[in-house]
């Protein structure tokens, strides 16, 4: 398994958001930061090719991070087959894993409560930071919408 | 009665054994690239191409020494003599088969090196020295086989990747992204070890090659190398440490 870049993560995704079904996405991997953030070049840019704009259905999202894992919520286990497809179709240099379980907050904690109030929107709990002052972007698939659209 | 050889390490594996190459400072490390003075200090950052090396005290030659057994029998480092400044290096050596790792890279400069100050951490390794010894210590470092263009990066700051899994190239993570695969299969540092720009890239070489690096590996790995359950000897080593370590915490009596 490796990490992906941001190339392979916007072809593997231009895959993933038509499949119907999918309510909620949410990419996990290692932050790549805007400046650098430790050491004497404390505060200078950093250059990097690993942290840039990519466009999924036609959306721009900022990709902040280089992926490792992509978790999504879906609406019935028959997604997950199309899933595993896709992923064994795609990933053909080095292996993935399709796991299924619950690997998303489903319920406002505390720190939600404090941020989001007793009225939290329940598909924003769990998909970002509550201390990020971003907010997931928003991503309309072509055509149809899916379950009212994927959040990334 | 033959003079006693030290040992370096336990273990039949061919990590032991490489661990024992590196450690044994009279087994001649295999040179597997060569890099510039200039690309050296470049990656390093401390000082500028060509520029003296900066001093924190005049020459020892220039120092009333006083008349000391120990300065007699302990010869001053080329750094020492002239005064140079103390600077570092440090590297990251991924888990997936670098051919060296942090523990490991240290006993191996305590035998080969003189006048340094090792730290040691789980992902990443830190010497520092005098600034004209520390050069060339980065040479033996960098050129030999315990380098690995992709698995190993010098990072001065900003150095998580160890325990992460690979770029999909094949690369180490490196959020500031310090040294780059390029199309050709060599690996180019663009960044200095601190991760500022530098005016021209500096070429490192080809990655190795995971046969390559599964042969070099000093760490065990299961999944992608040699498991230690592999080594009885070393299995036995570190069980024989554990018993005497838990044992003697609790100061037994002898009979």
């Amino acid at each position: 398994m490796r990490l992906l870049g941001p190339d392979t993560t916007k072809r593997l995704l231009d895959r993933i958001v038509p499949v119907p079904g999918i309510r909620r996405m949410l990419l996990n991997g290692q932050n790549i930061p805007l400046v650098v953030p430790y050491g004497p070049a404390r505060g200078a840019k950093n250059e990097t090719n690993l942290r840039k704009s990519i466009e999924i259905a036609g959306n721009i999202v900022d990709l902040h991070v280089q992926v490792g894992t992509v978790t999504l919520e879906i609406e019935d286990r028959s997604v997950i087959d199309q899933i595993r497809a896709i992923c064994d179709d795609f990933f053909v240099d080095f292996p993935c894993y399709v796991q299924e379980g619950k690997f998303m907050k489903t319920q406002p904690s505390l720190v939600d409560y404090a941020k989001y109030g007793p009225g939290a929107d329940p598909s924003i709990i769990g998909l970002v930071d509550p201390k990020r002052k971003e907010q997931p972007s928003i991503i309309h698939p072509h055509g149809d919408r899916v379950c009212g659209g994927c959040e990334l | 009665m033959t003079a006693r050889r030290p040992q370096y390490g336990p273990g039949t594996s061919v990590v032991a054994v490489n661990r024992r190459n590196q450690m044994d400072p009279g087994h001649k490390l295999t040179v597997v690239r060569s890099i510039t003075d200039e690309d050296i200090v470049l990656v390093l950052g401390h000082r500028a191409p060509g520029a003296s090396f900066k001093t924190m005290h005049p020459p020892l030659s220039e120092q009333q020494e006083p008349d000391c057994p120990m300065r007699r029998l302990v010869k001053p480092t080329e750094g020492a003599k002239h005064g140079d400044r103390v600077r570092y290096v440090q590297f990251a050596d991924s888990m997936f088969n670098a051919p060296c790792q942090p523990y490991q890279r240290t006993y191996a400069e305590m035998y080969r090196f003189r006048a340094i100050d090792p730290g040691t951490l789980s992902g990443r390794q830190i010497v520092e020295c005098r600034e004209r010894d520390l050069e060339q210590y980065c040479r033996l470092l960098i050129e030999t086989e315990m380098f690995d263009p992709a698995l190993v990066s010098l990072r001065g700051a900003t150095v998580h990747g160890h325990s992460l899994r690979l770029s999909e190239d094949g690369m180490q993570f490196d959020a500031l992204q310090r040294c780059v695969l390029g199309k050709d299969g060599i690996v180019r540092y663009v960044k200095d070890q601190i991760g500022l720009p530098l005016n021209r890239p500096v070429d490192v070489g080809k990655p190795l090659g995971q046969a390559w690096l599964k042969g070099h590996a000093t760490i065990f790995h299961s999944l992608v190398g040699t498991a230690l359950r592999d080594d009885r000897e070393y299995v036995e080593y570190l069980q024989r440490i554990h018993t005497l370590r838990t044992r003697y915490g609790f100061v037994p009596k002898e009979a």
